[in-house]
């Protein structure tokens, strides 16, 4: 009873502070975003620039054979700009790709250069054999270097169609995968929602400190946990408030909402005791965000791992953001795997549990004094 | 006046230096730029992981060796497990006549099809030493992936000096040092632009030690200085609105959050958004102060492009400024 008193007296103080509805707006304008500047397939076309030093027959069989795959079967003749210089190009857009076809090779090294994109000249060799000269900018791996190399060792129809009859076993099926609108909402939610409540909670504490709330709770009845657990529940409504105005919107009720609760409760409640943690080795907010700074920028890490499918390292699944951002991917995902979500819930709320025990012991020593 | 600002600007860096705060919010971009140069090449070697079983056929592993990385199981069971994990791997094991592609069935479409054309490219014995094929590079080592990191960086420093910043206003505000200064020489404009001076030394210390750390010492540091100046005049304003309009640190961290907003976007939009549409983000300095970074790191702009845009973020500074001048100026009483 004491506790939910508290928590209602919070509430009641957040309610009329400015952070309560910062927190709101915020979640608003991410909606806003997600709904209106995120479309739902993000479209990535690479460009390149081609110069076929063919006979005119050779040209014609390239330039049939790319334009086959354009959008409207036509190509359509451009100017291209790069260090002061125009030139022509035949351009053909495919669903992959902007490709210009242009004249020289000269032209194909400048552009290469200036855009940044890749360039290829096809030629015959001594042996009258297709031969080809590809311009890179120099940081691609050795690996892609490696295979740009030989992809045309053998005739592009003959790999397609060996590509095409590939056995392919699929280890689990009903798979749907989501839309890229869709795929940015974990990264979102574990950022706004639950890893900024370690800032919030620190903030809370060391303004309750200024002003001397901390101290006046050693001459009441209640209790240092009390008064944590009261802020922490504070900063975990607002979390799933937000965490709700940005989910349901987008993807309506074809997840489970249950599981969302508990993974924004139990991540946000991890979070809090961890900046109630760090705060109670300060004195200062500035102090200790220094500390929650740099472990923000920690969690964001395998923020980048969960864009780029093949970087995956050891390490980063070791970083508490790792499994919070696979939880709400499981949760948004078709035929989500519902015992993942689960186990990490399980797995903050006991790490959140034990950070919360240590620093009730060091709030008690320090704050009642 | 400048003298008065001085003193005080000198007094703040020894009292915070005393506090190890200033110097730990100096090393902090520092650690994250070693922490870019140490991500960047693993990001950039990605290709796909393929799960092979170990001695079933150690040529064909080299010969994926050349092209993705390879880990190798003890049995086809271990790689199903592998296959089966959280990130992207893909098993290549044999069958009867030949090998089959195992998957998980998540896997985005572009690493499946990567793997089908390795499989493809090593049944068809496609050698790299039969290559028909020359490569020619115009020796750029940065990948586009470690610039837009450091770019960010460059971002965030600026946010973090604003923070440092208004952190510190606030400290003074909250002890009241502010009213105090009223019966002292120096005047509380002076004063507070004093305790700024902080926060902008650190943005310019920081971000030449990061373009210096992460390899960039072949740009043009005149321009990244340009920036830098532009930045933290940006990030003064940001700390300098964000400590004179709160009452206490719960609206400062709430500030703090929604100042994210229009860097992420910006960033964001810079990155993603197609050519036309960008002029949406014509009203953040952050995106101006993105795409002039962007120009000097990728060594591609000219003079007269980045005077322009450090005008704009110069520009839009004065403008919020002008828009907020009461505000501050009630903040100072």
């Amino acid at each position: 009873m004491k506790l939910l008193s508290s928590f209602k007296k919070e509430l009641i103080l957040a309610s009329r502070g400015f952070y309560f509805y910062v927190e709101l707006i915020f979640a608003l304008v991410i909606l806003a975003v997600l709904l209106f500047a995120i479309p739902q397939n993000f479209s990535s076309t690479s460009t390149e620039y081609l110069y076929f030093n063919l006979p005119q027959e050779g040209i014609e069989i390239f330039t049939n054979h790319i334009l086959e795959d354009d959008l409207d079967a036509k190509s359509e003749m451009v100017e291209i700009k790069a260090s002061g210089k125009t030139f022509n190009a035949e351009l053909i857009v495919t669903d992959e790709s902007e490709i210009y076809i242009v004249d020289s090779e000269e032209a194909v090294r400048m552009l290469a250069d200036t855009h940044r994109n890749i360039g290829a000249v096809i030629e015959l060799d001594d042996n009258n054999q297709l031969y080809y000269k590809y311009y890179l900018q120099g940081y691609e791996s050795t690996r892609l270097k490696n295979l740009i190399s030989i992809l045309n060792n053998e005739r592009t129809d003959v790999l397609i169609e060996r590509i095409e009859n590939q056995d392919v076993r699929l280890l689990s099926t009903g798979y749907e995968p989501l839309t890229d609108r869709e795929n940015t909402i974990p990264p979102l939610i574990a950022f706004s929602g639950s890893l900024m409540g370690m800032f919030i909670m620190a903030s809370y504490i060391f303004l309750d400190k200024k002003e001397g709330v901390i101290k006046a709770y050693a001459v009441t009845a209640s209790s240092v946990w009390r008064y944590l657990m009261s802020k922490i529940l504070v900063v975990l409504l607002t979390s799933v408030v937000s965490g709700f105005i940005i989910i349901m919107p987008v993807m309506g009720f074809r997840i489970n909402y249950g599981l969302l609760l508990l993974l924004l409760l139990t991540t946000g409640f991890f979070a809090s005791s961890l900046g109630l943690l760090i705060a109670s080795f300060y004195n200062t907010l500035t102090k200790a965000f220094g500390v929650i700074y740099l472990l923000l920028i920690i969690m964001m890490v395998p923020s980048i791992a969960y864009f780029i499918p093949g970087w995956d390292p050891f390490w980063i699944k070791i970083i508490p953001s790792y499994p919070l951002l696979q939880g709400f991917k499981e949760i948004i995902l078709p035929n989500g795997d519902i015992a993942y979500p689960l186990i990490v819930s399980a797995g903050f709320l006991a790490v959140g549990i034990i950070l919360f025990a240590i620093t009730n012991i060091r709030f008690k020593k320090t704050l009642s004094v | 006046m400048i003298k008065k600002i001085c003193i005080i600007f000198l007094r703040d860096i020894r009292v915070n230096t005393r506090e190890f705060m200033t110097l730990y919010m100096m090393i902090i971009p520092l650690i994250l730029a070693v922490g870019i140069n140490f991500l960047s090449p693993g990001i950039n070697d990605t290709t796909v992981n393929l799960a092979l079983i170990e001695n079933e056929n150690p040529e064909q592993a080299a010969y994926f060796d050349d092209f993705a990385h390879v880990e190798l199981f003890s049995d086809e069971q271990r790689v199903e497990d592998r296959v089966m994990s959280r990130d992207d791997v893909i098993g290549i094991l044999p069958k009867d006549n030949g090998y089959y592609i195992m998957t998980q069935g998540n896997e985005p479409k572009s690493v499946l099809e990567y793997s089908k054309l390795l499989n493809v490219l090593y049944e068809s014995d496609v050698q790299l030493e039969d290559a028909r094929s020359e490569i020619i590079e115009f020796g750029r080592t940065v990948p586009p992936l470690k610039k837009m990191l450091v770019n960010m960086l460059l971002l965030l420093i600026s946010m973090l000096a604003g923070m440092i910043i208004a952190m510190n206003v606030l400290e003074e505000k909250v002890d009241n040092t502010v009213s105090a200064i009223n019966v002292t020489p120096t005047s509380r404009s002076a004063f507070i632009l004093g305790k700024s001076l902080t926060g902008m030394f650190i943005a310019l210390f920081s971000s030449i030690a990061c373009l210096l750390i992460t390899g960039f010492y072949n740009v043009n540091l005149g321009q990244a200085a340009l920036v830098v100046f532009s930045l933290t005049i940006l990030s003064l304003l940001i700390g300098f609105i964000q400590g004179i309009n709160s009452d206490d640190a719960m609206e400062a961290a709430g500030s703090v959050k929604l100042m994210f907003l229009p860097m992420a976007g910006s960033i964001a939009g810079y990155e993603f958004v197609t050519g036309n549409w960008q002029i949406f983000f014509y009203w953040s300095p952050f995106y101006w102060a993105y795409r002039a970074n962007d120009m000097i790191l990728s060594k591609s702009g000219t003079w007269p492009q980045l005077i322009l845009y450090i005008g704009i973020i110069l520009v839009i500074c004065g403008a919020v400024y002008a828009l907020l001048a009461p505000r501050i100026r009630k903040g100072l009483q």
